[in-house]
C-alpha cells in the first residue's frame, strides 16, 4: 500500500512513533506543509498517487 | 462494506465536538472510533455521555490514552502503540483539530 | 479521469492549504468536496472563502450546528453558500463514501 503522511507542523514525539508504526510495511512518502510556499501541484500528484493519506495536525 | 475510520482529538477543545464528529459517522453506517490523545477530562455532560453510549452501540468506541479518563469516566484504555495498531486497520485516519503545544 | 478529492477542515488555521489544494486539484481536472466543521467555520469570515465557493468543480459545505456553537447566527449565511450547503456531518460521509482520495487540513 502507499502511504502518504502529510504535515501541517513540525512533528511531535507521539506522532513521529505513530507514524513509524503505520508506515511499516507500506510503500511511504511524505510533505511537509508547514513552508512559506507549498508546492499544492506536487502535493495533489502525490496525494491521488497515494492509497491512503494521513494529514497528521 | 463499512469503512472504518479512527479520529484523534489532540487537544481538551476538540474533544467532545470530535466525538460528535465521529457520531455523525457512525449514523451512516461506518465504524467510527475517537482517541482522547493527552486531556485528562475534568467532567463530561449527559449530552457527551450519550453520544458516547451511541458510538459504543454503533460497534464504535471512545479510547483515551491518559489514563485518568479511563478510571474516572469509564473510556477505553488504549496506548499509543495500540493506537498505531488500530490506525493500520483504518481507511480513514482524522488527526482532528490542532496540536497545541502547551497541552503537552 | 483525474481523482476526486474531499477535504475534511478542522482547523481554523489552514485557508491557505485548502486554498492551494483546491485549486491545483481543479487545475488537473479533480472534481473537490470541502466540508469545514467545529472551529474550521471560522475560515467562512476569510477574503478567500466566497472566491473558494465559486470555483467550478468545487462543492462547499459546513456544518451548521458547529457554526452556531461558534457563535455565528445560522441565518447569517456565509457568503458563497446558500442555506442547502449549512448542513450536517453527513456531508463529511458523503466525502469518504463518494471521493477518491480524503485530506483533513
Amino acid at each position: 500500500m502507499k502511504l502518504l503522511n502529510v504535515y501541517r507542523s513540525e512533528p511531535a514525539d507521539d506522532v513521529k512513533k505513530l507514524v513509524d508504526i503505520v508506515s511499516d510495511g507500506c510503500e511511504t512518502n511524505s510533505f511537509d506543509l508547514n513552508v512559506e510556499a507549498p508546492d499544492y501541484d506536487k502535493l495533489v500528484d502525490m496525494v491521488t498517487d497515494a492509497d491512503k493519506t494521513i494529514c497528521w495536525w | 462494506m463499512s469503512k472504518k475510520v479512527c479520529f484523534m482529538y489532540p487537544s481538551s477543545e476538540y474533544i467532545f465536538d470530535g466525538v460528535r464528529s465521529a457520531l455523525g459517522l457512525a449514523v451512516e453506517n461506518m465504524y467510527a472510533y475517537g482517541v482522547v490523545m493527552k486531556n485528562e477530562i475534568d467532567e463530561i455532560n449527559d449530552y457527551n455521555k450519550e453520544n458516547i453510549e451511541w458510538m459504543r452501540d454503533m460497534e464504535g468506541d471512545v479510547y483515551s490514552i491518559p489514563e485518568g479518563n479511563v478510571e474516572k469516566h469509564g473510556l477505553t484504555k488504549m496506548t499509543l502503540e495500540e493506537l498505531g495498531q488500530k490506525l493500520k486497520e483504518m481507511d480513514v485516519i482524522v488527526p482532528y483539530g490542532i496540536m497545541r503545544s502547551t497541552e503537552d | 479521469m483525474a481523482k476526486s478529492i474531499g477535504i475534511f477542515v478542522t482547523s481554523p488555521q489552514n485557508m491557505r492549504h485548502v486554498m492551494g489544494v483546491t485549486k491545483a486539484a481543479i487545475a488537473k481536472g479533480s472534481k473537490v468536496k470541502v466540508f469545514f466543521t467545529w472551529t474550521g467555520v471560522h475560515l467562512t469570515k476569510c477574503a478567500d472563502f466566497p472566491s473558494l465557493c465559486a470555483l467550478d468543480n468545487v462543492d462547499v459545505s459546513i456544518c451548521a450546528d458547529s457554526y452556531k456553537r461558534n457563535g455565528y447566527d445560522v441565518t447569517d449565511i456565509p457568503k458563497g453558500l446558500t442555506s442547502k450547503e449549512m448542513a450536517t456531518q453527513a456531508q463529511h460521509g458523503a466525502i469518504i463514501e463518494d471521493y477518491d482520495c480524503y485530506l483533513t487540513l
